[in-house]
C-alpha cells in the first residue's frame, strides 16, 4: 500500500470554517443572497470534524440567534431567508425588523440548511412554526410538480424539490406536498446515460449547479443532481411505506453511471468526461451509499485524492493546487465521514490513521450526522407527528 | 461602468428616496465586508422595494446591483418586474443581457432572466447564434446548453410558433434546420464533449420528431454510423459509447446487433488486419488508438450477458476479470459484483 498519504489537518480545515463563521471578504459579495447556506457548510464542518462541542457556549448561542433571526413568517409561508440582505431597519426604532415588503421572502433551499444547522447546534425548535413551513413548501410547488426557491418565482429544479422533501422529512409532515406529481417531475429528469440532469431534457449530472458559482472560489451548490434524485426517491419511498420506485433495472443503471464517475484519480467527477473534484466525492459517493452500492467506491484512492485536495492554510479545494471553501471542505468531510479508509499502521503512522478515521457515521439522505439526523427526528417534528 | 458613477445618496434625482440600510443582529454571522457602493446601492434598492417604485431608474438601480451581485436573485426579479410594468423594450434588455451573460456565464440567474424575456418576445431563432458564441467561451458550460434545450422544446414544438391570433411568428423548421450540423460541429472540436453528445441525443430522440426525420429506420442508421465512426476515432471516449448504449436502449435493439463492431475494440491492436477493406458499418480502430478499450470490454461483457448462455456468461466474467484486475482496477469491486451477480443468475436459471 502506498505511503504517501499525508494527515488530514483536522486543525487546519476547522480553523477555515472558523474564519468563514467570522466574516467573509468583499470578494465574497455574491454569497449576500445564500449565506445560510455558507453557514451551514462551515457549522457542519465542525461538526464533521467533532469540533463543535468545543466551541464555546456563548458563540454556539449566537449561531442559533443568528439563524433564528433569518426566520420570517409572511404571506408566502414562513421559512429561512438566504440572510438579512432585503430586510431593512426600521427607521424609527433600530430594534425593530422590518419584515413587510414580499421581497424578503423565505427560501427553500436556506430553510433546509437552516433546519440542518440548529440540528446540529441541538436546538430545541421551540419557535419553529411548522404549520408556516408546510404552508410555505405547499405554495413552493408548481403545477409540473417541482418547486420553486421562492414562492411565484418559477426558477425551479430538482435541487428545490429535494429541499421540500427533505424539509417534509424532518417534520414528518409531508402534507404540503402532491407526492406523485412530484415524482412524475423527478422521473422527467432522467436520461439515457442513467443519471438525473436538472430539469427536464438536460445532461446527467453528479453534481450541482451552485446557486452561483460566477467566478468565486466559494461555491455554494445543493445539488448533486443525481444524488438529489436518489436521495429524494429515499425520501418519498421512506413516506410511502418503503415502496420501491426505481425499476431494478433502472438502479443498477444508476449505480453503473456512479461508479463509472470515479477517476483514475481517485476522486470523482460530475459528469461524463469531466474533471474530478472534491465534492462530487460526496455527491456520487452518498448516492451510491443511498443505492446500497457504497462498497463500490475505492476508498483509499477517494482519500488520497481529496489528501491532495487540501489547502496550505486550511480547508479542502475543488482540486489539487486550488484555493479552498467551505462547500468543498464540508462536502469532502461529508465523504470521508462515509467512506473512512481502511488503514494499514505498517504503512501510515496512528495519527495518520487516526486524522482520516476518527469521524462518526453520516446518514446520506439528509446529509448529517446519524446522531444530528436522530436529534431532527425527536425535536423537528410537531409532537404529535414524532 | 456603474462603480465610476457617485453613490445613490450624493445624487440629486435620488434625494426624495430615504435609504433603508440592511438590519442585522448584534452579533452577526459571516458577515460580508461590502464594499460602499454595494450597501449604497442596497439601501437604496430595499428603500425602492418598500416603496413599490417600479420606474426608469429602478432598472439603473438593478443594473448597478446585479453587476456588483449578479447571484442577487431579488435584484433579478425586481428588475423583470419593473420592465414589464414600465413597457420597457425587452429587446434592448436582450441586449444588454448579452453583455451580462457572458461575464457570468455561470450564473443561474442571467440564465433565467433570458428565459423569461424570450417567454414574451417570441424570437428563437438568433437566439441559437448567441448561444453558439457563448458556448465558444465555455464548451461545457451546463447552463448554457440546458437554455438551448429549453428554447428549442419551447419554441420548436408542433404549433409552437403560432401566436394566440393564429398567426405564424417564425418558421418551426428553420430553428431545427441546423440543430445537427451545429452538433457535429461541436464534436468536430471535441468529441469528448459530452454536453454535445447529450445534445444530439435530445435533438435525435428526445424532442419529438420532425419534418425528414419520419423514416426512424433511416435516422437509426445514421446515428449508428455516426457514433461508430466517432468511436473509431476516439475508442476511449465514455460519451460515445455512451451514446450508443443510449440509441440501442431507446429503439429497443439488443447490444448484440453491434457485436462485429465492438470486437476489434476488446483487443490488443491486431498488426496483421488490413485496413484497405472499408466497412462503413464496423469501422476499425485508428492507427494508434489505445487498445484495449475499457468501454468496450465493458459492452462486449454486457452483450454476452445479454445473450445468457452458460458459455456466454463464462465468457463474460473472463472480461470482467481482466477489467478488475487490469484494465479498470479503481472499480475492482463493482466488477466483482457483476461476476457474483451473473453467476447467481445462472444458478437461479439451471
Amino acid at each position: 500500500m502506498n505511503t504517501t498519504l499525508p494527515a488530514l489537518s483536522r486543525i487546519g480545515h476547522a480553523n477555515h470554517c472558523k474564519r468563514c463563521l467570522t466574516g467573509l471578504p468583499v470578494s465574497q459579495t455574491d454569497m449576500d443572497a445564500q449565506r445560510l447556506a455558507l453557514v451551514f457548510y462551515c457549522i457542519g464542518g465542525l461538526d464533521l470534524l467533532g469540533m463543535i462541542q468545543d466551541i464555546p457556549e456563548v458563540d454556539r448561542r449566537a449561531w442559533k440567534d443568528w439563524i433564528w433571526a433569518q426566520f420570517t413568517n409572511g404571506p408566502s409561508g414562513s421559512g429561512f431567508r438566504p440572510s438579512p440582505f432585503m430586510t431593512g431597519q426600521a427607521t424609527t426604532d433600530d430594534l425593530v425588523v422590518d419584515q413587510t415588503t414580499a421581497y424578503d421572502a423565505p427560501h427553500i433551499i436556506m430553510t433546509y440548511t437552516a433546519l440542518l444547522s440548529l440540528a446540529i447546534l441541538r436546538d430545541d425548535f421551540s419557535q419553529l412554526n411548522r404549520q408556516g413551513v408546510v404552508e410555505f413548501i405547499r405554495r413552493s410547488q408548481n403545477d409540473d410538480g417541482s418547486f420553486s426557491t421562492v414562492p411565484g418565482r418559477n426558477e425551479s429544479d430538482l435541487r428545490t424539490l429535494y429541499c421540500a422533501f427533505a424539509i417534509s422529512s424532518m417534520l414528518n409532515d409531508w402534507s404540503g406536498i402532491d407526492i406523485a406529481k412530484a415524482l412524475r417531475f423527478v422521473s422527467s429528469c432522467r436520461t439515457y446515460e442513467g443519471g438525473y440532469g436538472q430539469s427536464p431534457f438536460c445532461e446527467a449530472q453528479g453534481e450541482v449547479v451552485a446557486l452561483s458559482q460566477m467566478s468565486s472560489r466559494i461555491n455554494l451548490a445543493i445539488g448533486g443532481t443525481t444524488y438529489i434524485a436518489v436521495a429524494s426517491l429515499s425520501l418519498a419511498s421512506s413516506a410511502m411505506g418503503g415502496k420501491e420506485i426505481l425499476t431494478p433495472e433502472e438502479k443498477e443503471e444508476t449505480i453503473h453511471w456512479l461508479v463509472s464517475k470515479q477517476a483514475v484519480t481517485g476522486g470523482f467527477c460530475g459528469r461524463t468526461g469531466k474533471e474530478a473534484d472534491a465534492c462530487y466525492c460526496f455527491w456520487c459517493g452518498a448516492a451510491l451509499k443511498i443505492l446500497g452500492a457504497g462498497k463500490f467506491v475505492d476508498r483509499y484512492s477517494m482519500v488520497e485524492f481529496l489528501g491532495r485536495c487540501q489547502f496550505k492554510y486550511g480547508g479542502i479545494a475543488k482540486a489539487p493546487g486550488e484555493s479552498a471553501d467551505p462547500y468543498h471542505t464540508y462536502l469532502s468531510l461529508a465523504a470521508i465521514s462515509m467512506y473512512p479508509p481502511a488503514l494499514d499502521e505498517g504503512s501510515v503512522s496512528p495519527k495518520v490513521k487516526q486524522s482520516w478515521t476518527s469521524f462518526s457515521p453520516l446518514d446520506p439522505v439528509l446529509n448529517a450526522r446519524e446522531e444530528t439526523v436522530d436529534w431532527i427526528r425527536r425535536h423537528v417534528p410537531q409532537p404529535s407527528h414524532r | 461602468m456603474s462603480e465610476t458613477k457617485p453613490l445613490y445618496s450624493k445624487r440629486p434625482e435620488w434625494s426624495d428616496v430615504v435609504p433603508v440600510e440592511q438590519y442585522e443582529i448584534v452579533n452577526p454571522v459571516a458577515p460580508i465586508f461590502y464594499s460602499e457602493q454595494y450597501k449604497d446601492a442596497t439601501n437604496y434598492f430595499r428603500a425602492i422595494t418598500k416603496m413599490g417604485e417600479k420606474s426608469p431608474r429602478v432598472l439603473e438601480l438593478t443594473e448597478s446591483i446585479i453587476r456588483q451581485n449578479p447571484a442577487h436573485y431579488t435584484a433579478w426579479q425586481y428588475r423583470y418586474e419593473t420592465l414589464c410594468a414600465t413597457n420597457a423594450s425587452l429587446a434592448d434588455e436582450l441586449k444588454l443581457m448579452d453583455e451580462i451573460a457572458i461575464k457570468h456565464l455561470k450564473t443561474y440567474q442571467v440564465w433565467h432572466h433570458r428565459r423569461l424575456l424570450l417567454t414574451t418576445l417570441r424570437k428563437p431563432k438568433p437566439e441559437l447564434e448567441f448561444i453558439k458564441k457563448v458556448l465558444h467561451e465555455d464548451t461545457k458550460n451546463y447552463h448554457t446548453w440546458s437554455y438551448r434545450q429549453w428554447l428549442l422544446a419551447h419554441f420548436g414544438a408542433d404549433g409552437a410558433s403560432i401566436n394566440k391570433d393564429g398567426e405564424e411568428e417564425y418558421d418551426l423548421a428553420d430553428l431545427w434546420e441546423g440543430e445537427l450540423d451545429f452538433v457535429d460541429s461541436m464534436l468536430n472540436q471535441d468529441v469528448r464533449n459530452n454536453s454535445a453528445w447529450h445534445h444530439r441525443f435530445f435533438v435525435v430522440w428526445g424532442c419529438g420528431i420532425r419534418e425528414g426525420e419520419q423514416d426512424r429506420e433511416r435516422v437509426f442508421k445514421r446515428e449508428l454510423i455516426y457514433v461508430k465512426q466517432n468511436i473509431s476515432l476516439a475508442p476511449n471516449n465514455p460519451s460515445a459509447w455512451n451514446y450508443l448504449r443510449g440509441i440501442l436502449k431507446s429503439t429497443k435493439t439488443p447490444l448484440s446487433s453491434v457485436s462485429t463492431f465492438v470486437l476489434p475494440y476488446t483487443r490488443p491492436r491486431d498488426p496483421t488486419a488490413s485496413r484497405d477493406i472499408v466497412d462503413l458499418e464496423n469501422p476499425p480502430p485508428s492507427e494508434g488508438a489505445d487498445l484495449p478499450s475499457v468501454q468496450a470490454v465493458e459492452f462486449l461483457a454486457d452483450i454476452l450477458e445479454e445473450k445468457g448462455s452458460e458459455s456466454d456468461i463464462n465468457q463474460a466474467v473472463e472480461l470482467w476479470k481482466s477489467l478488475a484486475t487490469e484494465l479498470d482496477t479503481i472499480r475492482r469491486k463493482y466488477w466483482e459484483h457483476r461476476i457474483r451477480d451473473a453467476h447467481l443468475k445462472l444458478k437461479a436459471s439451471k
